[in-house]
């Protein structure tokens, strides 16, 4: 019986396959319907789930006690929301573009330094769940508001340089598309303030050290600041949306990069 | 009973000849009942439209001689005694359905792929039905035909893709806009293309268009056509944060719109996008317009490209429509007849 890891490995090499037909894709010109790709990304996140549920079970409790775990469930929240967005077929392009980050996530989130043996912190407890959740749905919604951006900002050089693929492509109008990175992003900083939100009764509880001196709580505010910039941004000086989806995909290109490096530099997160 | 086509179209007849051979349509009827009247023709149905003129028919008789009657009743019907060449064409039975077919799915009109044509051959099929000119053969043909069109039209992408300007503008716009409902278009320049980009635009529900023009006589009939408004030349610029679309056609030498001009402006709109159609040779708008953020802007020439190439597009469909033509035209006339009494569908083809 193949473990967590092993239905996770299978999960990215499907991710990786639809990756590699989201190349494909974009080749043609987004012209034909994605709806295979949908059916792959669907097996993966069964399998990904399955992954998941067995990492869950083994730990009896919400599997996001590490590197790995919160990875695979960033992962998973996107995939998830992707499924249901997908289901209206102007948006299953959205596949194509989510693809590339699920396994950029699943090959970083397989690496063995993420997810070791032994003693594990004591993230148990329905407030840390909770708390935990929230956030990775929030970094969720921030990776399909940066996947949003890419279509956008794919589209806008197809329309600026006309070229024939931004009128034979199913993408959405980029009007369509801004709102759509808009309320992606809203619906992450409402997750990331309630997630943050409930800080002060966690460290509370664990009467934990100075929560200001601590890197990935800073990192984590800075996080919320920037979305929240971004949208009020957005909502008073109407920057345009070039610049918008640019901010919604630089933004989280910067949580990819930074995420673990501060989670390991987090003595909260790593007592 | 087999069925054949006699007729002349675009690709046969230049534009002389196809007006002489042109039915009215209120004669359409008439003229069918006395072709039927000759008794060599049981079923016959007339489509005439600016592109071509054609009669499908069946008859029981010997084909032969039955093509030399439809050929001789199209000739003295409009009175045509000049020598004829290869314009008229004569199609036998599995040729006449092909080409049916072929004309309702778009494949030998003008504009490959279009969809009036349907619409035109389901009148001209409509008022024979009417008149009783129509029996369970042609019937069966016809009502085959629309649902081949139909099966080419979702099954193959003929029809994909806009290939004149205006509808090319129109699709442009729904790629930048969410929706057409509610958005503002100015015309500068009252021209035949930009009243027509105009219109195609209101079809899809843009809310209003005010229309600027050197002659403002001019500008106000043209507003009160597209039930819009008219502007001073020099003052359009006072309606630039209304607008979302700027179809430019004046016939001035210069650039109408800079970069200077407009990037003043351009704040004013709040980062809403702009989509500017430049359709006047010479061009109406300096090209680094384009290097705004939020505008796009297309000419007359982006614009032809655009069409050309979903022209090619569809060009590229055509062995796709073609094989689906002949596997129905093959069904059709190789079909068992089916139980007496049935509608249309009840009898033999090609076998009885």
């Amino acid at each position: 019986m193949l473990t967590d890891r092993g239905f996770f490995g299978l999960a990215v090499l499907l991710y990786g396959a639809s990756a590699t037909w989201s190349f494909f894709i974009w080749r043609r010109g987004f012209r034909h319907d994605s709806r295979w790709q949908y059916f792959l990304l669907l097996c993966a996140a069964v399998l990904h789930t399955v992954a998941m549920a067995k990492r869950g079970f083994s730990l009896e409790r919400c599997p996001v006690t590490n590197l790995y775990e919160a990875t695979t469930f960033t992962a998973w929240t996107i995939v998830a929301a992707f499924l249901v967005i997908g289901a209206l077929p102007r948006l299953r392009f959205l596949g194509a573009f989510v693809s590339p980050v699920l396994f950029a996530m699943g090959v970083f989130a397989l690496m063995p330094a993420l997810d070791p043996k032994g003693p594990r912190p004591d993230f148990s407890g329905g407030l840390v769940s909770l708390h935990v959740a929230l956030i990775l749905l929030a970094y969720g919604a921030f990776g399909l508001g940066s996947t949003a951006g890419v279509m956008y900002l794919t589209q806008e050089h197809d329309l600026k340089f006309h070229k024939l693929r931004a009128l034979v492509s199913a993408l959405p109008s980029i009007q369509g598309l801004e709102v759509v990175i808009g309320r992606f992003l809203l619906c992450g900083v409402v997750l990331l303030a309630a997630g943050l939100a409930l800080s002060p009764m966690l460290l509370k509880q664990a009467q934990s050290a100075n929560p200001l001196a601590d890197p990935k709580v800073l990192w984590s505010v800075f996080v919320l600041l920037l979305y929240v910039g971004l949208l009020v941004a957005r909502w008073r000086f109407s920057p345009g949306g070039r610049k918008f989806a640019w901010g919604a995909v630089g933004s989280f290109a910067f949580v990819l990069l930074t995420f673990w490096g501060f989670n390991l530099l987090s003595g909260i997160h790593n007592p | 009973m087999p069925i054949f086509a006699l007729g002349l179209s675009h690709r046969t007849a230049p534009l002389t000849v196809r007006e002489r051979f042109a039915f009215a349509e209120t004669t359409v009827a008439d003229a069918t009942r006395r072709l039927r009247e000759s008794g060599l023709i049981e079923e016959a149905v007339i489509l005439s439209t600016c592109n071509r003129v054609e009669i499908y028919a069946a008859t029981s008789a010997e084909p032969q001689a039955a093509v030399s009657e439809l050929r001789r009743f199209l000739l003295a019907h409009h009175n045509y005694t000049e020598p004829l060449g290869t314009e008229l064409y004569e199609l036998g039975e599995l040729h006449s359905v092909e080409h049916l077919f072929k004309v309702a799915a778009g494949l030998d009109s003008m504009v490959l792929g279009e969809t009036e044509i349907l619409g035109q051959l389901k009148q001209a099929y409509d008022l024979a039905l009417k008149h009783g000119h129509t029996g369970r053969r042609l019937n069966k043909a016809f009502q085959t035909a629309f649902n081949v069109a139909k099966k080419i039209r979702t099954e193959t992408n003929i029809q994909r893709g806009s290939v004149s300007v205006a509808s090319v503008a129109v699709e442009l716009a729904e790629k930048i806009f969410d929706t057409l409902t509610g958005r503002t278009v100015m015309v500068i320049g009252a021209g035949d293309t930009s009243e027509k980009t105009a219109r195609a635009l209101l079809s899809r529900g843009a809310k209003s268009v005010i229309v600027s023009n050197r002659s403002h006589d001019r500008a106000v009939a043209l507003a009160a056509e597209l039930g819009g408004r008219a502007v001073h030349f020099d003052e359009w610029h006072t309606e630039f944060a209304l607008i979302d679309i700027i179809i430019s056609s004046t016939s001035a030498p210069h650039y109408v719109l800079t970069r200077a001009k407009l990037a003043p402006l351009h704040s004013l709109r709040h980062a809403r996008p702009l989509l500017l159609i430049d359709i006047a040779v010479p061009r109406d708008i300096e090209p680094e317009v384009n290097f705004l953020d939020d505008v796009y802007l297309y000419n007359v020439d982006d614009l032809q490209t655009i069409a050309d190439d979903h022209l090619k597009l569809r060009r590229e469909e055509l062995l796709v429509c073609e094989s689906i033509i002949r596997a129905k035209a093959k069904a059709l006339l190789t079909a068992p007849p089916g139980p007496p009494g049935s509608s249309g569908s009840t009898f033999a083809f090609g076998n009885e």
